[in-house]
């Protein structure tokens, strides 16, 4: 069994869903990739794992989204039509600005999601732990490093005074920070960019979780810095058998680390596989497109790059027809004419079109 | 620290030196001089003339000024035109009245205040948001005698909870310290004393804490949304913190930068809307005395109450510098 399996997980905000039923799975010692543009849901997932979305009014029930699943899809437009008022009933619920999180987030047997608040801060960076995306941003102004570092320690592990300094300092030492006694006592803005996201993830693997997620750590850094985060994180994975939830947008960093690969759209998985063979036969149009808009070494210098159309802001509803639709180059009559399934096991796609894009 | 600490007392003696020649400027602008205050209508131009140059108004302008000063220095600002009174003394018996009033009123606004807006932020737009928020704009909105006369024609004359004028009951025997007497009776041991004057200071401070109240509220609430919503407050709840913990060191910590600015601001303006609880509750602090010096053109005594103030809102503005320095490690360090 994997250490984290999510299975259906749906995250609406008021009226507007931002993840639809996604599921995915990470075991020990492993790195599973998040991929996706901005709007993709993937934040929202890792979020929703950790527990840490504004919680919503609503129980978590399934009834509104199988009652909008079972409506009868006759065509497109029909559908869209109503769909409006099967937003408003699901989303309705939920207190403004709340969350309203269903499906399973099963970490090592246990489902996260219907643990209590108590239960769930117990674990929170204790069993399962989170680096975020802008360390300028994500540590405390005005309380020194060492004590952002020692209140974890102290919370989950019971150290104190004297012997929780000399464990921050051995921390910030794991994750190559050098004079660790003295940064101890310094503040983030005495720090660089890339120190503060050491300290982060020295905060992160303070009480040796099981699971780590890292919400596109590299994307506010240089690239040189990019790569020694990307390093530390690995041997992480690599010396202690944590298993590494990376989300990222960045495919290069895929490349770079994950073991296997989940392309996220319009908040449902539309490709999953291992990371070589995404690489080397990716199949989902959106999948080619994101890799097609990478710049690359090997193409004559004044060839363009070959961009996505639009932004994923235009999607249609995935119960209308694949939300990728309207930006797609192959799109056909099927596309839009009712929902479209992930199909395959280990490497698995949501395109219709499939074998036609192959 | 220190270096800080240095440069902020500089800046602030600078600022003092430029409002005392402000204030000199205007008082010499002012038309109507003491001299015809203090001699009759009908007395002769050679009068006034010996009378102008026996209080130094002949001399030139900046000997005047430099007089003015090393007399400012000295603590001496002459007699008060109307009792003839060292206005040094004058100010020094009336004035912990009103820092005690001050202080009480302060305590509460920030004592309610800050765990009101707090709450107000937290379950924002609840009925509990909805009702500070409108409580603290009657807050403004109400003038501070009507509020103060309001309080004491319920909570003193009518049901007779509370005293109704003075510092403490008439004939009570006490001795006297700072003249903070609720402070004087707890160090002396009286604390039927400062029991007393707990009593009397209640609805004073009451009236007087209702507008810095409200203002606290907004801010707090204010600056507790702007602060729940950053990134470092959701990594301290992804360290699976304590609630307390995550709104003690992560939240009010740094909420608190624009709450001490205010604070201290208000502290200053408390000293102006005292003078008006003061006199509904005959409350004997510097309100009473400012307002004669006022209608009476007492030069000297105004002079010496706008010095006082002017010193204490330059320290109150000093005390929140220190402060944000202590809270707010960025600006030690900011060269």
């Amino acid at each position: 069994m994997a250490l984290l399996e999510v299975e259906d997980l749906r995250v609406a905000f008021g009226a507007s869903t931002a993840v639809d039923g996604v599921s995915f799975s990470v075991d020990e010692g492993k790195v599973v990739g998040l991929v996706g543009e901005s709007g993709c849901g993937k934040s929202v997932t890792s979020l929703a794992i950790m527990g840490l979305l504004p919680k919503g009014r609503g129980r978590r029930t399934r009834e509104p989204v199988q009652a909008a699943a079972a409506e009868p899809v006759d065509s497109g437009l029909k559908v869209a039509a109503s769909a409006p008022q099967a937003v408003a009933a699901s989303g309705g619920r939920g207190r403004r600005g709340g969350a309203d999180v269903q499906g399973r987030a099963a970490f090592d047997g246990t489902d996260l999601l219907s643990l209590s608040p108590a239960a769930m801060r117990r674990r929170r960076g204790k069993d399962l732990a989170m680096v975020f995306q802008d360390p300028l941003s994500s540590l405390n102004p005005v309380v020194p490093i060492g004590r952002q570092i020692t209140e974890v320690l102290e919370r989950h592990r019971g150290l104190k005074g004297d012997k929780a300094s000399k464990e921050a300092a051995s921390l910030l030492d794991r994750v190559g920070i050098p004079d660790p006694l003295r940064r101890l006592k310094e503040y983030p803005h005495q720090l660089s960019g890339g120190m503060r996201q050491r300290v982060l993830i020295a905060i992160a693997v303070a009480c040796a979780p099981r699971l780590l997620i890292a919400d596109e750590p590299t994307t506010a850094l240089d690239v040189t810095i990019q790569a020694q985060i990307l390093e530390l994180l690995k041997d992480l994975v690599e010396t202690e058998g944590t298993a590494l939830l990376m989300i990222t947008h960045d495919l290069g960093v895929v490349a770079g680390i994950c073991d296997e690969v989940n392309v996220l759209y319009s908040g449902r998985v539309v490709e999953s596989a291992p990371v070589r063979e995404l690489f080397r036969k990716p199949t989902h149009p959106y999948t080619v497109g994101l890799l097609g808009s990478i710049p690359r070494l090997d193409l004559p210098i004044h060839e363009p790059l070959t961009p996505i159309r639009g932004s994923i802001a235009d999607v249609i509803r995935w119960r209308d027809g694949c939300a990728f639709a309207p930006r797609c180059d192959k799109v056909a009559a099927p596309c839009v004419d009712g929902e479209p399934a992930l199909v395959g096991a280990v490497h698995a796609h949501r395109c219709v079109m499939a074998e036609e894009v192959a | 620290m220190l270096r800080y600490t240095v440069k902020r007392l500089l800046q602030l003696s600078v600022a003092l030196l430029g409002l005392s020649l402000l204030l000199f400027a205007w008082f010499k602008a002012l038309p109507g001089g003491p001299e015809n205050r203090l001699l009759p209508e009908n007395a002769t131009d050679q009068q006034r003339e010996a009378l102008r140059a026996a209080l130094g108004l002949d001399e030139p302008v900046w000997t005047q000024y430099g007089e003015f000063l090393s007399r400012i220095v000295r603590l001496d600002f002459g007699s008060s035109l109307s009792s003839g009174r060292p206005i040094a003394t004058e100010l020094a018996e009336r004035l912990p009245a009103t820092v005690e009033l001050s202080l009480a009123a302060m305590l509460i606004a920030v004592g309610l205040g800050i765990p009101l807006g707090y709450l107000a932020a937290k379950r924002r737009g609840s009925w509990i948001d909805f009702g500070t928020v409108s409580g603290s704009l009657l807050g403004t909105c109400i003038p501070i005698f009507f509020l103060a006369a309001m309080l004491k024609v319920v909570f003193a004359q009518e049901l007779g909870w509370l005293p109704t004028t003075f510092r403490l009951t008439a004939g009570a025997d006490f001795t006297e310290v700072t003249g903070l007497r609720v402070f004087d009776g707890l160090i002396t041991g009286e604390f039927g004393i400062a029991w007393d004057a707990v009593q009397h200071l209640i609805l004073p401070a009451l009236a007087l804490s209702s507008i810095p109240l409200a203002v606290i509220v907004r801010i707090t609430r204010a600056s507790v949304l702007d602060v729940v919503g950053e990134d470092y407050v959701r990594t301290a709840d992804a360290k699976g913190l304590k609630p307390s913990t995550v709104r003690g060191r992560h939240v009010m910590r740094n909420a608190m930068l624009p709450i001490a600015t205010i604070i201290g601001l208000l502290l200053g303006s408390l000293f102006a809307g005292a003078v008006l609880t003061e006199s509904v509750f005959a409350f004997g602090g510097i309100g009473s005395f400012v307002y004669q010096a006022t209608t009476e053109r007492d030069y000297p005594a105004l002079m010496g109450f706008i010095l006082v103030i002017a010193v204490f809102y330059v320290v109150i503005n000093l005390l929140v510098d220190l402060s944000y320095g202590l809270l707010d490690p960025r600006v030690r360090v900011r060269k």
